[in-house]
């Protein structure tokens, strides 16, 4: 009875095929693999939403190669590292040869190292990856790779940048090192160890932790205790999520007043969760590509994010998914096709404008460099942050800028080229 | 000999067509989703030893199906970097059911001391307690990104070096159906009677004179060989292992497969498996409310149809034995029963990805592609359209329900007749 | 000493948010064998609520109305949709509560959306009460400290001393013979079940200000509560109590002490080194696996002694 059943089913299926067959328009497609749902699927869809949004600039600027649209396809990923995977072979199969990710530098590695795996198995039909927020450091070192290309600072960048200026900073005198256990957090940590006594030896570290990371702690008291006891006036941390805004919330409730210099504890998200009062309690200072509210924000740029806001309704975030459309556009201008070989050798050194000057792809390995400012929440804004119509009454006020030359770092990559044809 | 090949000759068909799906479907994607299915469906058929024969209810099975995975890698891995002499991938299950049955005969030794809910939340402390080491112990398990693999490793016999999806398809349909085979064949055994015995009444188990624990201890340790089997499959499938493929998520997923199959039926677990992964790689791409509808088809399935479609299923055998013609008079109310709900469904669903699509984007224009026609969720007529199938859904399955029971009834009350004559 | 009160202090807070969210759980489960998975989310729900009714009408009133609203709804989802799978048995009890967490998350995330909602402390109790060791406690801390030591004196006060509490307490032990003597057991079942709940949501009212409150609070939350109702024992309110302490104390001494084996096996007088594989196993620091303590805890529990630390039935 039962077996009759599945033999009906499995007739069934061959004939129902319902695999998405590939739209056969003549758009360049990249697809963006991306958590849509689950925990982090806010900062997907934003990310998603910006990708269309400067995908649709360059389309209504008459497209590429001839009046060709940029096309973004978006595949949930949940957050699972086998959906990105299975996602990344619908990819192939539809024909698609550009990736972009940037949500969970784990889902990253995936893509990278099974991109590789394509790329030597499938001469002529390689994939390229363009990263867009995936920061561990390895990316564009060790692993790599001629069709990677990262258009975002890495950790050790990022580090740099904070260090740099937490040096020249008179208040920063004792530093309490606090990060997440897994690779992320260890890099972050690996690079405030290093880069601290090189560009900052006048500050005395005094204290050095990892935590079990997403959310498991839920009561960071005995962290602040530890704060205290250390007699640290800056908390150095490369925590996001609730692992930052439970810290912060905690340090706040127990007046505890360090300055916090961090990557991602500011985030528009955290922003809203732990509340004017606290994000204003201490300074929480953080290192991006670019802030609406800094004095020589350029002209063209303030236009560009009006209409982005008019768009989505919330306020700029990540300029740097401009220039990655603005570079990808170009590239295929000089190579003349959609091949991504050809792609790939024009976005080498490629130049592209950013909030504080130029920006550009560095050709050893595919690392993006461009000037980085530091800011910090505040109350005493020209533009307040909004987000899907709520205004959160605080934004972000410029500390100082980081020169591109002061974050560049040397590299260990050793990047096997296909030949130029 | 011809009466075996009668017997098993449902098993065969099913294996052939099987063996000719790639056939139809072959592209990258499908042939993964296909070996995914084949692996989860080992699985399922394992935990539900566990769950269906044994009535044991563990939340902790993807433990050995986990670090099976963990064990292949990390072999794959050596083979490719000649620290280990080879070993054939086609022989990989084997280490993992060795793994599998080691952990498990451990862990099943201190676990099945205790029955019924005890015995539950001891595999949910031992579950979380292995997540929590895979990514703590970042040596072995290298925590959240997980392990790459390359299984294009060592000599290739007749060619075979299982680079290509669909070899890895067949090598998966060979121990699919093994693995099957010989777990339906346990069930057959004295062993396999006595494990239902335990489970419907252990103290007159006990009585007759076997010992209840060793036989849910073997129990439990074949069971968990074949998850480990079916471990290792997985990551020679994805090339890849994670610490989701420990977590509580993974043993939640197939105790969802388990029981909407049916665990009261062999056949059960296999109709689960196949069918939910199926639904849950197309429907994310398809809408972002899948999860719920997950969860409203679980809750609806428990609440109303705890058998499963297995059960469902074999509720109508005795109608269909007893005289065909009956069966066939039940699909009609069957149908209008049917069809009324899934007008209701059908305006449910519309509101649901209305409500979805208005929460998560606020981008001007109100577009929403619902059931392959777009509709705009800023129009007050969409709205109308969906709550009017609803009522009218409701108005519908008012009439036809009472009458797909009175069907159901009437040919029960005729099998029941037939029956003591 | 000073660090041995101030954790000792924070233990005790720790360990009472994690008894207001467990004690309805312990009720549920004792009396009605329901591993109820969506616990949590009725925490979640309270929290939620608390967020919406305050942006009306302020904090207080939210802190009466929102867990009476989660109440019922809990009785409701009891009397429609719990009895009806009752009858297939515990299994199916535990998958229909599983179903339910995807539903009640997936429809916060649909009302609230996906991001964290700013629901804050109210500015009335945010100021610091006192301090200890530097460290400022304000004074919300406190008064969610006195709610939980409320409640569960209440909740005491009411099974040990009410009829209506002898009620429920026979019929955690013995309900078939409760319904004989022609008590509506279903209908104690329905307000169990629904108090339960509510105080799940009284405990999200409470710290989900200072917890961040976004749709994945369930999820991170619930397996702790498992852990403290089993330790604890089924049934017990004592049992809970003394569990969410011991949890809370473990938690917060864990954290301050920055030993691993390595400092051990240092002190012994050996050393060992750095570079082998086994460096990550001895340079763990307890600190380090904090969070992991209470698993540990539950799995020696359970093997040891599944009644738990003061439970009436065996699990």
């Amino acid at each position: 009875m039962l077996t009759k059943f599945i033999k009906i089913i499995l007739i069934s299926f061959t004939i129902f095929n319902f695999t998405i067959s590939a739209k056969s328009s003549d758009t360049i497609k990249i697809a963006l693999i991306e958590p849509m749902s689950g925990p982090l699927a806010a900062i997907g869809l934003d990310l998603i939403e910006g990708m269309e949004f400067f995908a649709e600039r360059i389309n209504k600027s008459g497209g590429v190669l001839g009046g060709r649209h940029i096309e973004i396809i978006p595949f949930d990923n949940q957050m699972v590292a086998e959906k990105t995977i299975q996602q990344l072979r619908k990819v192939i199969d539809q024909d698609i040869r550009y990736v972009s990710q940037g949500v969970g530098s784990n889902h990253a590695l995936n893509i990278i190292k099974t991109l590789k795996k394509h790329n030597k198995r499938n001469p002529g039909k390689e994939v390229m990856f363009l990263n867009h927020s995936a920061v561990t450091t390895a990316f564009t070192n060790e692993l790599c790779d001629f069709y990677h290309f990262r258009f975002d600072a890495n950790v050790d960048m990022k580090v740099a940048g904070l260090i740099t200026k937490m040096a020249s900073d008179p208040d920063v005198k004792k530093v309490y090192l606090i990060n997440q256990n897994y690779a992320y957090g260890q890099s972050f940590q690996a690079a405030a160890q290093r880069l601290l006594p090189e560009r900052a030896p006048h500050i005395e570290i005094v204290g050095d932790e990892l935590i079990v990371p997403f959310g498991k702690i839920l009561d960071f008291t005995p962290y602040i205790a530890k704060f205290t006891a250390s007699g640290a006036d800056t908390i150095l941390t490369g925590n996001w999520g609730p692992d930052a805004a439970r810290m912060i919330t905690a340090g706040a409730n127990a007046q505890l007043k360090v300055k916090y210099y961090s990557i991602y504890a500011g985030i528009p998200n955290a922003m809203n969760a732990m509340g004017s009062k606290i994000s204003t309690f201490t300074p929480i200072l953080q290192i991006t590509e670019s802030n609406e509210n800094d004095p020589n924000h350029p002209e063209w740029l303030q236009e560009i994010e009006a209409e982005y806001t008019a768009f989505s309704n919330k306020s700029p975030y990540a300029d740097r998914q401009r220039w990655m459309l603005d570079m990808f556009a170009a590239a295929l201008e000089i190579a003349g096709t959609d091949d991504p070989t050809a792609v790939g050798f024009a976005l080498e050194g490629m130049k592209s404008r950013g909030a504080n000057g130029e920006v550009y792809m560095r050709a050893k390995d595919h690392q993006m460099h461009f000037d980085m400012v530091i800011s910090h929440i505040s109350e005493n804004v020209e533009k307040t942050f909004v987000y899907n119509g709520e205004n959160y009454g605080m934004g972000y006020k410029t500390d100082g800028w980081v020169n591109k030359e002061e974050i560049t770092l040397p590299s260990t990559c050793e990047m096997k080229r296909p030949k130029n044809s | 000999m011809l009466n075996i090949i009668k017997s098993f000759s449902s098993w065969i068909i099913i294996a052939l067509i099987a063996a000719l799906l790639p056939m139809m479907f072959d592209s990258y994607f499908a042939l993964t989703l296909l070996s995914k299915m084949g692996v989860l469906v080992i699985f399922t058929v394992a935990y539900n030893m566990l769950l269906g024969q044994g009535g044991m209810l563990s939340f902790g099975h993807a433990i050995y199906f986990g670090f099976a995975g963990y064990v292949s890698v990390h072999i794959l891995n050596g083979i490719g970097g000649e620290i280990i002499p080879y070993f054939p991938i086609v022989l990989f299950p084997i280490i993992g059911a060795i793994v599998g049955a080691s952990i498990g005969a451990i862990i099943g030794y201190l676990s099945t001391r205790r029955a019924g809910t005890a015995f539950a939340m001891i595999s949910l402390g031992f579950c979380e307690m292995a997540t929590a080491f895979t990514l703590i112990f970042v040596v072995f398990f290298n925590g959240e990104d997980g392990i790459q693999t390359d299984r294009v490793v060592g000599p290739e016999p007749m060619g075979i070096s299982f680079g290509p999806q669909v070899e890895v398809y067949y090598l998966i349909l060979f121990w699919t159906l093994l693995t099957v085979i010989l777990m339906y064949l346990i069930t057959k055994t004295p062993f396999g009677r006595m494990s239902n015995a335990v489970r419907d009444n252990p103290e007159r188990a006990a009585f007759i004179g076997y010992n209840v624990r060793h036989v849910r201890w073997i129990a439990f340790t074949l069971s968990a060989m074949f998850a480990g089997a079916a471990g290792s499959l997985h990551a020679i499938n994805y090339e890849h292992i994670g610490f989701e493929s420990v977590s509580v998520v993974q043993s939640g997923q197939v105790l969802f497969m388990a029981f909407i199959g049916g665990v009261g039926h062999f056949l059960g677990p296999i109709i689960g498996a196949i069918g939910l992964t199926y639904l849950d790689s197309v429907l994310l791409d398809i809408t972002e409310a899948w999860l719920l509808y997950l969860g409203v088809t679980f809750a609806v399935i428990v609440a109303f149809a705890p058998g499963g479609l297995a059960g469902l299923i074999v509720m109508h055998g005795p109608i269909a034995r007893t005289n065909k013609s009956l069966l066939i008079g039940l699909i009609k109310p069957y149908l209008a029963a049917i069809g009324s709900s899934l007008t209701g469904i059908v305006g449910v669903i519309g509101i649901i990805e209305m409500l979805y699509f208005k929460s998560l984007i606020s981008k001007g224009e109100g577009e929403i592609i619902i059931f392959w026609t777009e509709f705009n969720a800023n129009g007050i007529f969409s709205w109308i359209i969906f709550i009017g199938l609803i009522l009218g859904g409701i108005y519908l399955c008012k009439i036809t329900y009472p009458k797909a029971k009175e069907g159901w009834d009437h040919a029960i009350s005729v099998v029941k007749s037939e029956i003591s004559l | 000493m000073d660090a041995i009160l101030f954790n000792i202090f924070n233990g005790i807070l720790y360990g009472m948010l994690l008894f207001m969210l467990s004690s309805g759980l312990t009720l549920i489960f004792g009396m009605m064998g329901v591993l109820n998975f969506a616990h949590a989310s009725f925490f979640m729900l309270g929290a939620y609520f608390a967020y919406q009714i305050s942006e009306f009408v302020g904090f207080y009133p939210a802190l009466i109305i929102a867990p009476l609203l989660i109440a019922v709804i809990g009785a409701y989802v009891e009397k429609y949709g719990l009895r009806r799978v009752h009858k297939f048995g515990h299994v199916a009890e535990l998958l229909f509560t599983f179903g339910l967490f995807y539903i009640i998350e997936e429809i916060v995330q649909m009302i609230w959306g996906k991001v964290p909602v700013g629901y804050h402390i109210p500015l009335s109790m945010d100021f610091s009460l006192f301090k200890i060791m530097g460290m400022s406690y304000p004074a919300y801390q406190m008064f969610t400290l006195a709610v939980s030591i409320g409640i569960f004196v209440g909740l005491f006060f009411v099974l040990a001393k009410t009829r209506a509490g002898l009620i429920i307490k026979a019929a955690l032990t013995h309900p078939e013979i409760v319904s004989s003597l022609g008590h509506n057991v279903p209908r104690v079942f329905m307000v169990v079940f629904g108090l339960g709940c509510g105080l799940a949501g009284l405990a999200g009212v409470l710290a989900g200000n200072t917890l961040g409150t976004d749709p994945s609070m369930a999820l991170f939350l619930g397996p702790i509560v498992f852990v403290v109702i089993v330790v604890g024992g089924l049934g017990s309110l004592k049992g809970a109590l003394v569990a969410s302490l011991l949890i809370g104390l473990m938690q917060t001494f864990a954290i301050s002490l920055d030993y691993s084996l390595n400092n051990i096996l240092e002190f012994l007088g050996f050393s060992v080194d750095l570079e082998s594989l086994w460096r990550i196993l001895i340079d763990i620091t307890i600190s380090q696996i904090a969070p992991i303590l209470p698993y540990l805890l539950l799995v020696v529990m359970l093997i040891a002694r599944p009644r738990g630390l003061f439970g009436t039935r065996d699990v």
